[in-house]
């Protein structure tokens, strides 16, 4: 049942719920209150009297974690209760206007009762309402709320008898009435003595804790919510029921009232009142007492459901990586059996030779006869960052893990079953295939590492295991260190270990989730008509928070922290993909991957010499040192060594890193970056260029020898995009040296940008992928198989090499890149052309062609790609999840998302935005930041509105500027978006 | 006691039949025992009976029908495997003629199925064995493979990609399959550490494979339902086949997993070409 779990937050009503009446000793209540603070529980009270009323009778001051809220005056006013006493946090405050009309309304109502025959009083004149007393009779004066059924039937009776049917009547009456007093929005509510006009009632007190617990990462199904009064009397609503507002359509409600008209079905009617809830919070105090795993909120908009088949294991635990940009641990099963490769990593820690260095891993727990398959849930919890596993249901087993995003060195595991299936066993145990494990015990604490000096990894780890009535918990706490200082090179992670378990694991899950709740008010994604993709797409952005750390360097591998696909290396996917989302979505982050490119300069520019050129030339794959970490082969299928091409020739990483850097100033509107430590990258880059062109007899510049995103085509001579790229970095690099002051070298870098031959062909209103590409074998890939499909697998690499058929957007890249550098209206024609040809054999190509399609005015189209590229990992359609996450995929998915269907782009410090939604959307929502400020935008098809925090200068659809006002600016929208602009 | 029977007729298909019954007892360390059923009084056993004692294998003439009478030789406890002619000649119509076509659809019993075509097999070594990559297929191998076996082995593992298995994407098809190969075996055939992808028709591929490493016996599952895709695999490898082919039954009890391995999204794939054939 619901109720037997742990919930992080309790909400209730007062009089009737926690007490019976306002005159009771609530010493009880208070203990409870202050023990559940102390345990880290929220605690809401939510009540129609005012504060002094609570305060004198519960006399609470919670000294704990959890906070004491009182909600009081129907909504009115919200009150933080500490060891001080109650201190207001919010009031709404009515104006002249609104007390007038509340008087007038409150008068005009007891009028029109008294007319009908029916004697009413105004009683009180409370802030922001009126109450009238329906029954003004001694018998009546102070009914207890026991009695509840036989004043209602009073009541009814003393309406009927002035033929009004009941209550309801009443309520419609002053409702109406409040109306024509000038109340736009009345509340109207009923304890059934009395009714009140008011400006608020307990809904808003909801809100307003749905809203803050929102902020703690607490969401619905986290929260108990009691009263007692939820179902009607007398046809009105139950007070309490007002707190059922949408936010906690999760919650578990119970009624402990007597609830004569019954209660809503949602309801869990224990009966028994104040009693019966103090048992509730009794039970809550004991779950935390025996360390229960706690439960997660089960929005189907929020969790992943990992697959559990045996077949998919190893994929189930990439989708389930959690991590927090420092280090990643894969969602393995605590067992560690069979089929299952847990991995704990670290960003940045490669070994010499240029592989991540796998670290001790510290989730592996003894389950002796847990009998997993096709009777468990594994859950991801994307609003908390927490990964769940809920077991035999029989056996009430239960695990949650997180990777802290509050205490970054904290890694946290607690686990509970049956007594005979759940043993700690080694805490720290040794990766798979690890031949420089090392661990040791140190008192309690355990510690082990991975790697050698330079390049190690060291964790300690402690259980803790309580055994109950048969029952066992194992909760671990383990902190990593990756730079040790001590002599004693695990001294530093005891440190670390100490400084986590004095924070606790209640604490740190809390931190951590209230730390996931920041992070996603940075990082929204809302797509209403669309469940599917909006969670696929939320999937996408936890991965991309998960990747880079936002603070130092940070080095983003193909696969992030989730796997050790291709070693962990950083390739163009970091620069051109990843990036750009994070540089909206978490900036910090974006800064810190530029950093690792900033610190691998100096290799970058060693490499270049060592080919007799200048500048920078930084590596197709790059690991700890900034070397080319590429490998120069692979075996083949028949036992063969295939060359690697791209690691000599796949030249566009060098203007793609230019163009993140440029990217990143541009969007955070951070122009110092680039003054700064971001400079170099873009002149290095420039003058590695420089030095790269070949110019031919009449003057045009070539790039010979290289391979673009379109690897089918290994090595060719002016590849569209490198070459636009290159132009586009040159000219860049050129504008820097002139503001500086060389003007001689940043003409001559104009020039040769100018002489570059970029493929244009004005006849056939293309650009041509390579010189010559135009005369291969023009093949469609309609002729071979619907798309995607791996074409070079299909078809062999020799046939496909010689075709038009191409792996993944390459000019088109350019047109998602740098749309300025290319001829207008080449978008279409080059889509046109390219689309048809277009395998998508790359994980990377069907997000771009998702953002270009909507910008071309073909959103049902884009979706199909964009579908493609957020199910590409959960579905598992490369056959590699298994090794990491495609982070590259994830963040072209939301490059496509923001870029494309909301047509967002960075124009000086101006934001564009034009939006293009399919058919089947109702809404797309982004929230991110731009020029250093937190953005909203909500497209509907007829409208876009734009939330922001200080005045912001936005064009929409390509209309003139405007300026968009804090608080948020809706902006009509063609209805006919053909109409409108594709670019 | 553990029993290899031989199903030898009186055409010179016998021979191999014999010989490879011979190698796949030394394989599962099991006695040979040859059969013929004899179908008409006046016909003559001399020449299967000749065989069996020229590899001093005892010998038993079984009265027909031919279907039923070796379906119940096979069915008897301490019989492990039956080996039997694909057919008559090596240019019989048919990859698999009747009798043995009987045999396979209804014994449970693991069936070696022997080309008259086949060369005699050495001992055998080498053992090529194609998965399809579903999980009813690989545990069939796994579990009633490798109970067989007494003798060391060597497994060549292959996957061949078809219109439904072929990746939809490859980053690096070099580093990628190295990945997808890794995957293939830890979900497959942990037994092994290496598998080689192929693309295009199974039968070719197969036979590709088998001449390339010089294996001695191709070893599949099956499901002994003569009509969907596995039963034409099957049919396309006995007919392309000059090597002895071993068939493993699925368990009677086996459920497919619902997901399939690597599959593709739900798209139609129909008339997908085979590239490396053209």
């Amino acid at each position: 049942m619901a109720l037997h779990e742990t919930f992080e937050a309790i909400m209730f009503d007062w009089d009737g719920t926690a007490v019976p009446d306002r005159q009771a000793d609530a010493s009880g209540v208070r203990r409870r209150i202050e023990a559940l603070s102390a345990a880290g529980v929220h605690v809401i009270i939510v009540t129609g009297t005012h504060v002094g009323n609570i305060d004198a009778q519960l006399q609470a001051r919670p000294q704990g974690r959890g906070r004491l809220y009182v909600c009081c005056n129907r909504g009115s006013e919200v009150f933080a209760v500490t060891d001080n006493g109650p201190k207001l946090v919010l009031q709404h405050t009515a104006s002249p206007e609104e007390d007038r009309a509340l008087d007038r309304a409150a008068e005009r109502t007891v009028e029109r009762l008294r007319t009908r025959g029916v004697e009413a009083n105004v009683v009180s004149e409370r802030i922001n309402r009126r109450k009238i007393d329906l029954i003004p009779v001694p018998a009546w004066a102070d009914p207890k709320k026991a009695d509840i059924a036989l004043l209602a039937a009073a009541v009814t009776a003393r309406l009927a008898s002035a033929g009004i049917a009941n209550l309801a009547e009443v309520v419609a009456l002053a409702a109406d009435v409040s109306r024509g007093a000038g109340l736009a929005d009345p509340r109207i509510t009923s304890d059934v003595k009395h009714i009140e006009i008011g400006l608020t009632d307990k809904s808003d007190s909801a809100h307003w804790a749905a809203d803050w617990l929102s902020r703690q990462g607490i969401a619905g199904g986290l929260v108990l919510i009691g009263g007692d009064e939820f179902g009607s009397i007398g046809g009105v609503a139950g007070s309490d029921s007002l707190m059922m507002v949408d936010a906690f359509t999760r919650a578990v409600v119970v009624s402990v009232g007597v609830e004569p008209g019954g209660s809503p079905h949602r309801v869990v009617r224990l009966g028994n009142g104040p009693k019966r809830f103090i048992e509730l919070l009794d039970q809550q105090l004991s779950r935390r007492a025996a360390l229960r795993v706690p439960n997660i909120d089960l929005d189907p908009a929020w969790v992943i459901p990992l697959p559990t088949t045996r077949a998919k294991e190893r994929v189930a635990e990439a989708l389930g990586a959690l991590g927090n940009g420092f280090v990643g641990t894969r969602g393995s099963r605590e067992e560690d059996g069979r089929d299952t490769g847990p991995l704990f990593l670290v960003n940045g820690a490669y070994t010499q030779d240029g592989q991540l260095l796998p670290g001790p891993n510290w989730t592996g727990l003894e389950r002796p006869g847990v009998d997993r398959r096709h009777t468990e849930r594994r859950l991801l919890d994307l609003r908390g960052g927490t990964l769940v596993r809920f077991g035999n249901e029989g056996l009430g087993e239960r695990s949650i893990r997180f990777v802290s995003v509050s205490s970054p060195h904290a890694l946290a595991l607690r686990a509970e079953a049956p007594e005979a299936h759940l043993q700690p066993g080694e805490p720290l145990r040794p990766p798979r295939d690890a031949t420089d494990f090392v661990s040791e015990e140190h008192g309690t604490m355990f510690g082990a590492r991975t790697g050698r000096a330079g390049a190690e990894i060291t964790v300690a780890a402690r259980d803790r295991v309580v055994t109950t009535a048969g029952r066992r918990v194992v909760e671990r706490l383990a902190a990593w260190v990756v730079a040790p200082t001590g002599k004693n090179r695990l001294d530093d992670a005891y440190d670390r270990l100490a400084q986590v378990e004095a924070t606790g694991f209640d604490t740190l899950l809390a931190d951590h989730r209230a730390a996931w709740a920041r992070r996603w008010e940075d990082a929204e994604v809302v797509i209403e008509g669309d469940p599917g993709a909006e969670l696929a797409a939320r999937f996408a952005v936890f991965h991309l928070l998960n990747a880079a750390a936002d603070i130092g360097e940070s080095a983003v591998g193909a696969r992030g922290l989730t796997g050790n696909a291709y070693k962990g290396h950083v390739f163009w996917d970091a620069d051109v993909f990843v990036l750009p989302a994070l540089a909206a979505i978490r900036p910090a982050a974006a800064r810190a991957m530029l950093e690792y490119r900033i610190r691998r300069l100096p290799a970058a520019r060693a490499a270049a010499d060592a080919q007799g050129l200048r500048g920078a030339r930084f590596p197709w794959e790059s690991a700890g040192d900034g070397r080319d970490v590429t490998p120069s082969s692979v075996r083949g299928q028949h036992n063969d060594f295939i060359p690697i091409a791209t690691g000599p020739h796949e030249e566009h990483i060098v203007a793609d890193v230019a163009w993140a850097a440029a990217h990143f100033a541009a969007w955070t509107g951070d122009t110092g970056f680039l003054a700064g430590a971001g400079r170099e990258l873009l002149i290095d880059t420039a003058r590695y260029w420089a030095s790269r062109i070949r110019t031919d007899a009449d003057g045009h510049g070539h790039l010979y020898g290289v391979m673009g995103p379109d690897e089918y085509h290994e090595v060719v001579d002016d590849n569209a995009y490198t070459n636009v790229m290159a132009r586009w970095n040159l000219r860049r690099g050129a504008e820097f040296l002139f503001r500086s002051g060389d003007r001689g070298t940043a003409a001559t870098w104009r020039a040769l940008a100018d002489g570059l031959v970029d493929g244009w062909s004005p006849q056939r209103g293309l650009y041509e992928q390579f010189a010559g590409y135009f005369e291969l074998e023009p093949l469609l890939m309609s002729r071979v198989a619907p798309p995607p499909v791996a074409a070079d697998i299909l078809l062999g690499a020799e046939r496909v090499a010689g075709s038009q058929l191409i792996k993944q957007a390459d000019v088109l890249m350019l047109h998602h890149l740098v749309p300025e550098e290319v001829v207008d209206g080449s978008l279409e024609s080059c889509l046109a052309f390219y689309g048809p040809r277009t395998a998508h054999g790359s994980s990377l190509s069907p997000a771009i062609h998702a953002s270009l399609l909507a910008r071309a005015g073909e959103p049902e189209r884009a979706l199909e790609m964009f579908h493609l590229a957020v199910r590409l990992d959960l579905d598992d359609l490369t056959g590699t999840t298994a090794e990491g996450v495609h982070l590259a995929t994830m963040g072209g998915a939301w490059q496509a998302l923001a870029f494309g269907f909301l047509g967002v782009r960075a124009e000086g410090g101006m934001l564009a935005v034009n939006p293009y939604l399919p058919d089947a959307w109702c809404a797309l929502g982004l929230t991110f930041r731009f020029a250093g400020q937190p953005i909203g935008i909500r497209a509907e098809h007829e409208r876009v509105t734009i939330t922001c925090q200080t005045p912001l200068l936005v064009r929409v659809a390509d209309r003139p500027p405007a300026s968009c006002v804090p608080g948020g600016t809706t902006f009509p929208l063609n209805a006919f978006p053909t109409q409108r602009s594709q670019r | 006691m553990s029993i290899i029977l031989a199903a030898l007729d009186t055409s010179t298909a016998a021979r191999p039949v014999m010989e490879t019954a011979l190698r796949i007892g030394q394989l599962t360390g099991a006695d040979v025992q040859a059969v013929h059923v004899r179908v008409g009084p006046r016909e003559s056993v001399d020449a299967p009976e000749a065989l069996a004692a020229l590899s001093e294998v005892p010998f038993k003439v079984l009265e027909g029908p031919v279907e039923p009478a070796l379906l119940a030789a096979a069915g008897a406890p301490d019989v492990i495997a039956v080996v039997i002619g694909a057919r008559g000649t090596p240019d019989g119509g048919h990859p698999v003629g009747h009798t043995a076509r009987h045999i396979l659809e209804n014994t449970e019993k693991p069936v070696v199925v022997v080309p008259p075509e086949a060369v005699s097999p050495r001992l055998i070594q080498r053992l090529l064995v194609p998965l399809e990559g579903t999980e009813v297929s690989s545990r069939t191998v796994l579990e009633r493979l490798f109970p067989l076996l007494v003798a060391d082995v060597e497994l060549v593992v292959i996957h061949v990609f078809t219109d439904t298995t072929l990746p939809a994407m490859l980053d690096h098809p070099g580093r990628d399959l190295e990945i997808l190969g890794k995957e293939f075996l830890t979900r497959h055939f942990p037994h092994s550490s290496d598998i080689e992808f192929r693309t295009g028709s199974v039968a070719t591929r197969v036979s590709e494979v088998s001449h390339e490493h010089d294996t001695d016996l191709i070893v599949l599952s099956w499901s002994q339902n003569p009509e969907p895709e596995r039963a034409r695999v099957i049919r396309e490898v006995l007919g392309g086949s000059a090597l002895p082919v071993l068939l493993l039954p699925d368990s009677p009890d086996s459920v497919d997993d619902p997901v399939k391995s690597f599959s593709r999204p739900e798209e139609d794939l129909t008339g997908m070409t085979d590239g490396l054939t053209r």
